[in-house]
């Protein structure tokens, strides 16, 4: 009883950091999220390009992302750009290497999306006399995200929870204040329950939203 | 007045002659449908015409000028020709109403109490106004097809094409649509309509141009192609496609 008391005692003296880590740990996700859906809408149009250099050089970009380990790309930007004299905060670092990351894969689940449109659509439009340009944006766009909501929320999650590597590079995110906690009172077992309990419950208000993104604005079918 | 002229035109893929100089003209006001049997380049004719289908050579002649030629502002020249698809081709994110809108806001330019105006009018002239805030998968194919031609009425082309607008549809609802294209025709509008569908074409009151392997084989009134014509291609067709006509 007093060990546990002990416990929520050390947390409640900490949790100024905790929340602190806390909050960081959402505002890099919640960037990356942002940085990461924008960018992978970029790669995704560039996918479509009428430009066959454009969409080989597209192609290696994804599978190069998708196919490299991010804390690689990561380490390789906090340890490696120094060398050549940049030096980027942990934040920028993590935003960057991030978004590049996650862009492959969102752009991947917009294509998925992009597969499933009836292509008469996009041929009635140009027939109408819309622009490639205004084809994207009202036809194809609109459409492929609404259908992929179900990855692009699903990688919000990821998100999350990936974040979590960023302490690697020194971003004092929410697990590197839990990990902080756990190796000052040795509660390992407690701390890092409670610490995937917090993580399960921003990852379960993201599926959450996303049911009701989903609902929402599904297409008829 | 002659509004679309064709003259020679061809297209081939892959060295393989899709259309073989085809040649024939539309007048304002006209209607006239394209018969022809399966891979005739019925099709891929209609899709040449508003070069959705680059053709390989030949002239286009559409209201006195060539819209082949390399300075045409091709989507200006798409923006005066209606084409309703074979699956109608509504934007499916879209009801009804939003599907006509959608190029009077971004295409002419209206604002939006103006393009509602214009599209509910559009809409109500294919009897489609209670249907307005439907979205496509919750229509009918029949209703389907009238808001696809509501959406090329609303953009006041000088000539509609129909790609199979009955193929789709159940036998009640071709004969909606066949006489729909004849009240259209009797407000003036020029259409052309690719049709494998016989009864649909004795329907309609204009000529009907006789595809076969990329070329026009005969160019005349159904009654005629169907009452033993001295090509053997034709008599083929419609022995095949109206055996008891």
């Amino acid at each position: 009883m007093s060990e546990s008391f002990a416990f929520l005692s050390d947390m409640v003296d900490y949790g100024p950091q905790i929340l602190n880590g806390l909050i960081n740990t959402l505002l890099l996700a919640g960037t990356i999220s942002v940085t990461g859906l924008f960018a992978g809408i970029l790669i995704f149009r560039l996918t479509l390009s009428e430009n066959r250099f454009i969409r080989k050089s597209t192609a290696s970009y994804i599978s190069f992302f998708i196919g490299t380990p991010l804390i690689v790309l990561l380490f390789l930007m906090y340890y490696g750009l120094p060398q050549w004299g940049i030096k980027l905060s942990p934040f920028a670092i993590a935003a960057i290497g991030f978004t590049l990351n996650i862009a492959a894969y969102n752009s991947r689940y917009l294509s998925a999306a992009y597969n499933g449109i009836d292509q008469q659509q996009l041929m009635a439009a140009s027939a109408q006399g819309f622009s490639s340009r205004q084809i994207f944006s009202l036809i194809i766009l609109p459409q492929t995200l609404r259908r992929a909501i179900p990855g692009l929320t699903n990688q919000v999650a990821l998100n999350i929870k990936d974040s979590s590597i960023a302490f690697l590079i020194q971003y004092v995110d929410f697990f590197a204040q839990m990990q902080e906690q756990a190796s000052l009172n040795f509660q390992y077992l407690k701390v890092y329950a409670v610490t995937g309990a917090i993580y399960l419950l921003l990852v379960s208000l993201v599926i959450f939203g996303s049911k009701r993104l989903e609902t929402r604005y599904a297409i008829p079918h | 007045m002659t509004l679309l002229q064709v003259r020679n035109l061809t297209k081939n893929y892959d060295g393989i002659g899709i259309l073989n100089g085809v040649n024939f003209s539309l007048h304002e006001g006209e209607i006239k449908v394209v018969m022809g049997p399966s891979g005739c380049g019925k099709t891929t004719l209609l899709r040449c015409l508003n070069r959705l289908v680059e053709p390989s050579s030949g002239e286009i002649i559409f209201d006195d000028k060539d819209i082949t030629a390399a300075d045409v502002d091709i989507r200006q020249v798409r923006q005066r020709i209606g084409f309703v698809f074979q699956n109608f081709a509504l934007y499916r994110h879209l009801s009804a109403l939003e599907n006509v809108k959608l190029g009077l806001r971004k295409l002419r330019g209206l604002s939006d109490a103006e393009a509602t105006q214009r599209a509910i009018y559009e809409l109500s002239h294919v009897e489609m106004q209670d249907h307005q805030d439907k979205y496509p998968a919750h229509l009918s194919g029949g209703q389907q097809q009238r808001v696809a031609i509501a959406r090329a009425l609303a953009m006041d082309p000088a000539v509609l094409f129909f790609d199979e607008p009955t193929s789709a549809l159940d036998p009640l609802m071709a004969r909606e649509i066949a006489n729909l294209l004849n009240r259209l025709h009797a407000e003036k509008v020029t259409i052309l309509c690719v049709t494998h569908d016989v009864t649909l074409a004795k329907n309609l009151p204009g000529d009907v141009l006789f595809l076969n392997h990329g070329h026009v084989e005969a160019e005349a009134p159904i009654s005629e192609l169907m009452q033993n014509h001295a090509s053997e291609n034709v008599r083929a067709f419609f022995e095949e496609k109206a055996p008891n006509a």
